[in-house]
């Protein structure tokens, strides 16, 4: 029989600090910050004149995709918001990868400081712009929708208020963190199967070509992976600008 | 005076303590601390808080203030290039489109002009054949009857010889068969008659 032991979910977690308080987490999200620092500054010294090819043109699809999403859900005004958009979305991306590149695999977002903090920086922007061009009715158009009988308004407001002001942040946190963790995760399950597998030490005639099941699974994941990083960055980028464009503009705030 | 020794195995920390005074058989006490927890894998660890939001932070400012505002300017610059590249064109097509039209008129204007030359020309032809042609048949009319005079004046010369020698021929013929000469002037009148008959006939 085989005797697979499987590290615990903090085990897998651990990284030892490589001075300070510098662990490999913040390693890898100082380097997502210099490849995207990297990236758009050698785009910026491409010749704009001739057409964009290259590093360039990578740039430039991004800058046009988050300007196209902008557009969609904000709408024209919101094209203010690109570059803080854009380094959400470029940085979220860059967190993520490293899960499935060798060596790394461990996507900083698998660990809840970025996602929280990311989280929490929406919720005060999103707040901030819905104070900003609806004053204080902001709040009360948020908390009851127009039409709720004066009965059910107190119910309402407090699902409202928890909904809004409550759990969406931790809803856009814990989505991208739980994604991304529970990829690494599969990752490390399948890995570690497989290498017991290759290395049993009994049955070794069974055991071994059985080997090769969870190893295909681990590519397959593996490439899921690549997708996954990419929609959860575009998932994360997308509810912020949906939360904004509804904060600039609320639905309730012009049924009223 | 007390000496601890840790161990690491399998991700358990072993303390061992070693007291002169507790000491066992092999002198030394041993206390097994817990396994170090370890990250929760739900609570944000404070360090990576700030050393990740720090990387964001810097980014997203150099981003804003410099990163996107110089890819920006560089794409509104060669997309207003590219406009005005196309207004140019437009301008450009524009204005082959007048000169077209402009030749083509002139063309139906010389067009125009080369068929009422030709026109012209064919009438003033036409003009000249008829003429030309009216000349000719004038002077073929003239020669003709010219020739029918002369052919004319050759038959009535050769009736003539012709009558002679046949009234000469009948007179000898006459006077051979009668002994006597006929009149010449009976002779001729008979000739001239008969032959008459015979030419009219």
């Amino acid at each position: 029989m085989l005797g697979l032991e499987f590290p615990q979910i903090n085990e897998v977690i651990r990284w030892q600090n490589i001075f300070g308080s510098f662990n490999k987490i913040a390693l890898m999200a100082c380097a997502a910050a210099v490849i995207g620092i990297g990236v758009f500054l050698l785009a910026g010294n491409k010749d704009p004149l001739k057409a964009p090819k290259g590093i360039r043109n990578l740039a430039e699809t991004i800058v046009e995709f988050i300007e196209d999403t902008i557009m969609q859900t904000i709408g024209k005004d919101g094209l203010v918001w690109t570059p803080w958009i854009l380094s959400l979305f470029v940085f979220v991306y860059l967190c993520n990868v490293p899960g499935i590149i060798p060596i790394l695999q461990m996507p900083v977002t698998a660990r809840m400081a970025l996602p929280l903090f990311l989280a929490v920086v929406v919720w005060i922007v999103y707040i901030a712009v819905g104070l900003r061009h609806q004053k204080a009715g902001y709040f009360k158009h948020m908390l009851w929708p127009p039409g709720v009988p004066v009965a059910m308004k107190p119910l309402v407001g407090l699902i409202e208020f928890a909904s809004n002001i409550i759990l969406r942040p931790f809803s856009l946190a814990i989505r991208l963190f739980a994604n991304m963790l529970a990829g690494h995760m599969l990752l490390v399950t399948f890995s570690l199967l497989s290498a017991a597998l290759f290395q049993a030490h009994t049955n070794k005639f069974l055991l071994v070509p059985m080997g090769i099941l969870p190893l295909f699974m681990l590519i397959f994941l593996t490439a899921f992976e690549v997708l996954v990083g990419f929609l959860q960055a575009y998932i994360f980028m997308i509810l912020t600008c949906v939360y904004i464009g509804q904060s600039r503009h609320s639905e309730h705030a012009e049924a009223h | 005076m007390l000496t601890a020794t840790v161990t690491h195995t399998r991700g358990s920390f072993v303390v061992t303590v070693h007291h002169p005074a507790t000491a066992g058989t092999d002198g030394s006490t041993a206390i097994t601390t817990e396994p170090k927890p370890g990250p929760s894998p739900i609570v944000p660890e404070l360090k990576e808080v700030v050393w990740t939001s720090g990387a964001f932070v810097v980014f997203a400012v150099l981003m804003r203030y410099f990163l996107y505002p110089r890819l920006r300017k560089g794409m509104d610059r060669r997309y207003t290039s590219i406009r005005e590249d196309h207004d140019g064109a437009d301008a450009t097509r524009a204005s082959a489109k007048t000169e077209v039209a402009d030749y083509e008129a002139e063309l139906a204007g010389v067009k125009a002009q080369a068929a009422a030359h030709i026109d012209v020309a064919r009438r003033t032809l036409e003009a000249e054949r008829t003429a030309r042609l009216a000349t000719v048949n004038a002077e073929i009319a003239t020669k003709r009857g010219q020739a029918a005079t002369a052919a004319e004046s050759a038959r009535a010369a050769v009736q003539g010889q012709i009558e002679a020698a046949v009234t000469d021929v009948s007179s000898r013929a006459i006077e051979l068969a009668v002994g006597k000469a006929p009149d010449p002037g009976v002779v001729q009148r008979v000739v001239a008659e008969v032959m008459s008959v015979g030419v009219s006939r």
